[in-house]
């Protein structure tokens, strides 16, 4: 409520958008706001600028390449990804969606949007870590690809810096994924989570615990194995008023050989 | 949803009450015409934001509001000096030395919790208020915090009130019965070394406002608003402002939930009062989310120490003990009447006769407490059931057998309390063997069986309350034997207007429970007409002059006091109407009268029928030749006023409430023991409220209070840092059940009348946090670990499969 | 391209225009509620949890406390206003009213845009499917089983 005076700026193009961006220290991009408005009503952040990407139909839509490929615009809504016949190739992502927040939000709020907030108990970091997404920054009047390991930097903070826009998110084909969370109420915000993807190796990417979704690469999917790898792990999960370090370290243990369960059984 | 209740008969469509009449509140509801109090606009208005302690503790050592005002759109500011320059504290309810505690609209000199208003700026949109705000130079002299109220009394801590020279804000001992005999009879004696109630409350969804107009030719305020105890703000009020309480015009339409939240919101009322006399034009104020969350109205978090229970080995409960430690938070807005509000329901519904409770309030540097949903009683009942099912586990009994056996039976009934109260009416042990039913008790072995091969620990779990309802105000002599407040009352009127309609005034401030529809329903039985020829007003407004000194809508009781109210004066009119009647017809005596289709006629002679509409205009418009004495206004007041006696402050002994509704909630729950995370399974909640008016509207409380108290149970917690800040301070991590949440639930009716009501009926609604006793119940059940917490996160249950293994 | 604190929006909300003048900062709620005198949608919290200010904004259902005003610019707009026909209540109105879906009714007309989001694209929703469609909507009276029935019953 009452937020900050704010300027506003609703380009039609990519590149008008990027221009106001870099022009101006204080402008940020406004995606689908379902976190943005609420840092701005609290008041914990106040940009100067607000550039609104809602006309940049570019960076909107899902395509399936023929290899399986997915390439998710940074504009889609969650509602967009689990209505779309071509994400179904990939059905966790979907699945997921569903379980983020509520219609409304959902209605809203874009994968891009989710990402590029990086708040540590928002569901995609780790899913799409797990799934080995690429993610493509533009900028500066090039464009860039980054991986998951070197997207996400810290909380509220990512590889896409001043004066760039992520456009679209790529993840690679595959099918065998899994995803549990522990949440506040049944598909509440997470108090911790886990995500994993048996693609070929075993990949897991562990939610809440830590700035950055943390990646581990188990030598196999057995749930010895997962397991080793959790507790082998370098984090310093947080405390706060829902989970204590030591509970929130535990719960990846336990979702993590969930999700891999999930995934083997997605074969 | 599953339902066990009386089917509606032909018998009952004789009466509108018992009937399940649509509401009337809800055609404009559902239209989104409801007016509420942020709806309310007035020309020139300014709005109202509060500056708010970033500290827990601290000497505010400079307040500068200069930028502020000079921020364009800035009507004024209002600081805690010029408040304590135009007010008076406002006053204690508590003896020495609560007592001495001041109390002021804004912070004076310092701040005592985080989120406490220190001043308000008024300014022409909401947003320049708030930029003006931020403009506010404070400056602060940080203290430590107590924010524990275990260690408020240690040696070298901090003194919130210096006045009360102290954090200890009250002190009193009850005992009944005969302690030592009881010990000294009993097989076992358990001990309870330490039992939580956490801190929470119900988070109306509208949260508190007020649009404050200054009449300067009067001197006097129009305070539109959502406070739910008119009564209680005026008085609190009138006094501080040093003006007659008829200078203080409260208003209000609709209310977006209450849960006695809105109880007390008279400091922030006073603040705008200042402010619209001060700026001269009126003052609008809409609290948000996050400023309830930090400074209205938490729910008592209660301890209760060194707790011993005297038991007999076949599970007779003679008597208990206990310290009771209560954190106030850091002013006694309310308080400390939760000192003695718990005595209601002092032996819960178990007839052990011997019973100590010590009981001691402190103040912390968190939120003021005040009343929610269940106030006082909810904690003590938690007690109770907590005890119950403790001393089962210790002496290996069944949790339901224990119950039956020390149940106050229906045979015993009006049952005289140790400390005095009577409870009217129930059957406690048929409400249980209900609930139990309805959550296929009987076959709860195999279903645990069951549940263990899905690697899932299943509970079941028994929580059983009282919600006593109309309060006996002379229970406030006992934590102040100053105080001159006894019994209770409320009012309504009912006239017939120059064309015949029954138009309807409540003294109560309903927020959801429907009392136009309840009251019309028990005018329509009277007057023999529809509900539909009945207009309830909407609201409350002291210019009606249908209020009395306890008029609001709080502590279950319209049912009793609003609805008695609403009997009496609709018989007046009654008689009247019989009276007027009986004239126009030419001498007709009453006997040989009768109501009937909107009007009266002669029982022998139907065709002699005089229509309301005659009668309205007769009386009101066309009255030349009436009898001088006839006595006839056909405009009715009656005041109900429920049968209380003062209590006998020295020995803390009387009725305190007239009526005790029932309820028994049974809940199973599957624990996933990996994370902690569990399910409830199946839920019942078996209700008895007397007779019911609506029994529609009844069972919404019941699911209402069920909803809440799961809620409580398993998420809703105001837990601070050590510093004194709010962990939870909005829905984002203050999680209220949704949707998903909800389980399944089951739901059962019992009716005992009311001896002692009007109509039979008992106040409702609070419930009495059954739902969080059964869910605590239900995870010892499954854990085998005994739960001495009310709030039972996945994390807390983790943690106790941990202590199991 | 024009980046400004301040624009002049047009909205048609229940089949009105209405164009005005407004900052940049303002949200959706605050706008309709203060600036349109449309009071019927409400503000239950300040961190877009409560789903009490819900609109159906160009089909589509949304938190007007998660959109600022200028970026409804051009939309058509649905609100509780435009729910009756006329004085008849709709089926679902009725369906809250019969049912007891309600109390104070702060929460009602949030509940019933979601609701009426939901029955349009799923007319015959299975129970989990209401409940799905209205975790967005917090109701603090009713423990939201009298509210499930009702949609239930609008749905029949």
């Amino acid at each position: 409520m009452l937020l900050r005076e704010v300027a506003y700026a609703r380009p039609s193009s990519l590149a008008q958008a990027l221009e106001i961006l870099a022009a101006d220290d204080g402008a940020r991009a406004l995606a689908g706001g379902q976190t943005l408005i609420n840092v701005m009503k609290a008041r914990a952040g106040s940009p100067d600028t607000l550039v609104d990407l809602s006309a940049l139909d570019d960076l909107k839509g899902i395509e399936l390449g023929s290899d399986g490929t997915l390439e998710i615009g940074a504009m889609t809504t969650y509602t967009e990804i689990m209505a779309s016949s071509e994400a179904r190739a990939r059905p966790i992502l979907g699945d997921v969606c569903a379980q983020i927040a509520d219609v409304q939000v959902r209605n809203r709020g874009t994968i891009g949007g989710n990402v590029c907030t990086s708040d540590p108990t928002n569901h995609l970091p780790p899913l799409l870590a797990a799934l080995g997404a690429q993610f493509t920054i533009a900028g500066g009047g090039s464009e860039r690809t980054v991986s998951s390991d070197d997207f996400f930097l810290g909380v509220y903070l990512t590889a896409v810096g001043t004066g760039e826009l992520l456009t679209k998110i790529t993840i690679p084909a595959g099918r065998n994924d899994g995803f549990a969370a522990v949440t506040l109420g049944v598909e509440g915000t997470c108090i911790a989570s886990a995500a994993a993807s048996l693609n070929g190796s075993t990949r897991i990417a562990l939610g809440c615990v830590d700035a950055v979704p943390v990646v581990l690469t188990p030598s196999s999917p057995d749930t010895d194995a997962v397991r080793q790898a959790v507790r082998d792990a370098t984090m310093e999960p947080p405390s706060d008023v829902h989970a204590s370090s030591e509970y929130r370290r535990h719960l990846v243990e336990v979702l993590a050989v969930r999700a891999v369960d999930q995934a083997r059984g997605a074969a | 949803m599953t339902t066990v209740a009386p089917e509606q008969t032909e018998q009952a469509q004789e009466t509108w009450a018992g009937q399940n009449v649509p509401r009337k509140e809800d055609r404009r509801l559902v239209q989104g015409q409801g007016v509420f109090v942020d709806d309310v606009k007035r020309h020139g208005m300014g709005y109202l934001h509060f500056v708010r302690s970033p500290y827990a503790h601290a000497h505010i050592t400079s307040i500068d509001v200069s930028a502020a005002e000079e921020h364009p759109g800035v009507y004024g500011t209002l600081t805690g000096e010029e408040v304590a320059a135009l007010t008076d504290p406002f006053f204690q309810l508590a003896s020495v030395p609560g007592a001495n505690v001041k109390d002021y609209a804004l912070a004076v000199g310092k701040v005592r919790y985080v989120g406490e208003p220190i001043v308000a700026v008024v300014a022409e949109t909401r947003e320049a208020a708030r930029d003006a705000s931020e403009l506010v130079e404070v400056e602060y002299e940080p203290l430590d915090a107590i924010t524990d109220a275990r260690h408020a009394q240690d040696d070298g801590v901090p003194t919130i009130h210096e006045d009360a020279g102290g954090n200890l804000m009250w002190h009193g001992t009850y005992e009944w019965g005969d302690l030592d005999a009881a010990f000294a009879e009993a097989d076992k004696i358990v001990k309870i070394d330490e039992l939580h109630f956490h801190r929470f409350n119900s988070t109306p969804l509208e949260c508190d406002g007020a649009l404050v107009e200054y009449n300067r030719g009067m001197g006097q305020w129009t305070i539109t608003t959502n406070n739910q105890f008119p009564g209680f703000a005026i008085i609190m009020m009138g006094p501080a402002m040093k003006v007659g309480l008829d200078k203080l015009r409260f208003v209000t339409q609709d209310i977006g939930g209450g849960f006695g939240n809105k109880i007390t919101s008279h400091p922030q009322l006073v603040a705008c009062c200042l402010l619209a006399r001060k700026l001269n034009r009126p003052v609008q104020w809409t609290e948000w989310r996050t400023d309830f969350h930090l400074s209205m109205s938490h729910g008592n978090e209660r301890w209760f120490h060194e707790t011993e229970v005297a038991v007999k080995s076949d599970g007779t409960l003679l008597g208990f003990r206990t310290k009771a430690l209560d954190d106030a938070g850091a002013y006694l807005r309310y308080e400390p009447l939760g000192g003695v509000i718990w005595a209601q329901v002092t032996p819960g519904m178990y007839k052990w006769k011997n019973i100590r409770v010590d009981f001691t309030q402190v103040a912390t540097n968190k939120a003021p407490v005040s009343p929610n949903r269940g106030y006082s009683r909810m904690q003590h009942l938690w007690f109770t059931e907590r005890m119950i099912d403790i001393v089962a586990h210790e002496l290996d009994l069944d949790p339901v057998e224990i119950r039956k056996r020390n149940y106050v039976r229906v045979e015993d009934m009006p049952y005289t309390t140790p400390n005095g109260c009577v409870y009217d009416s129930g059957d406690y042990a048929r409400m249980l063997d209900i609930a139990l039913e309805l959550i296929d008790y009987p076959n709860i072995a195999e279903r645990r069986s069951e549940a263990a091969t899905r690697g899932k620990l299943l509970g079941v779990g028994v929580g059983s309350t009282l919600d006593s309802g109309t309060n006996n105000f002379g229970q406030s002599r006992m934590i102040n034997p100053e105080l001159q407040f006894s019994g209770n009352n409320e009012v309504a009127t009912v006239k017939l207007d120059i064309f015949g309609e029954i138009v309807v005034t409540l003294g109560t401030t309903p927020q959801g429970q429907g009392h136009e529809t309840t009251a019309s329903q028990v005018v329509a039985d009277i007057l023999k007409c529809s509900v539909d020829d009945v207009f309830v007003r909407a609201g409350h407004d002291s210019y009606w002059n249908s209020h009395a000194g306890f008029s609001g809508t709080y502590a279950s009781q319209f049912a009793v006091t609003g609805l008695s109210a609403v009997k009496g004066a609709t018989e007046m009119l009654r008689d009247e109407i019989f009276k007027l009647a009986g004239a126009v017809f030419g001498g007709v005596p009453a006997e040989a009268l009768e109501l009937a289709d909107g009007g009266i006629r002669i029982k022998e002679s139907p065709e002699a029928f005089l229509p309301f509409m005659a009668c309205g205009a007769i009386i009101n418009a066309n009255n030349a030749g009436l009898p001088e004495d006839l006595g006839v206004t056909l405009n009715c007041r009656y005041v109900y006023r429920p049968p209380f006696e003062v209590p006998d402050v020295e020995k803390k002994y009387g009725n305190l409430t007239l009526t005790y509704a029932t309820q028994i909630h049974a809940a199973v729950i599957e624990i996933d023991p990996e994370t902690g995370y569990y399910d409830i399974v199946d839920y019942a909640a078996v209700d008895d409220c007397g007779k019911r008016i609506n029994p529609q509207i009844v069972e919404g409380q019941v699911m209402g209070a069920t909803a809440q108290a799961i809620g409580a149970a398993v998420h809703e917690i105001f837990e601070y840092d050590e510093d004194g800040n709010l962990l939870t301070p909005n829905f984002y991590d203050y999680h209220v059940p949704h949707a998903l949440d909800m389980p399944p639930l089951k739901t059962g009716s019992v009716e005992s009348p009311s001896p002692f009501t009007p109509l039979g009926t008992k106040g409702m609604g609070e419930g009495g946090g059954a739902g969080i006793h059964a869910i605590c119940a239900a995870v010892q059940d499954a854990t085998g670990v005994l739960v001495t917490n009310s709030h039972n996160s996945y994390q807390r249950v983790w943690h106790l499969l941990k202590e199991r293994a | 391209m024009s980046v400004t604190t301040e624009r002049s929006i047009t909205v048609t909300i229940n089949g009105t225009t209405y164009e005005r003048e407004v900052e940049a900062r303002k949200l959706l709620i605050h706008f309709i509620r203060d600036d349109l005198d449309l009071t019927g949608s409400h503000i239950g919290c300040d961190t877009g949890n409560c789903g009490a200010c819900s609109l159906i904004v160009d089909g589509t259902l949304v938190k007007s406390c998660m959109m600022l005003a200028v970026q409804a610019d051009g939309a058509t707009i649905e609100s509780v206003e435009g729910l009756a026909e006329g004085d008849e209540l709709n089926k679902l109105q009725r369906a809250f009213r019969e049912h007891h879906a309600l109390q104070c009714g702060y929460c009602t007309p949030g509940m019933l845009m979601s609701a009426t989001a939901l029955l349009r694209s799923n007319p015959h929703p299975s129970d989990d499917e209401i409940k799905k469609a209205l975790q967005g909507n917090i109701c603090r009276c009713t423990g939201y089983w009298n509210i499930f029935e009702a949609v239930k019953a609008a749905a029949e």
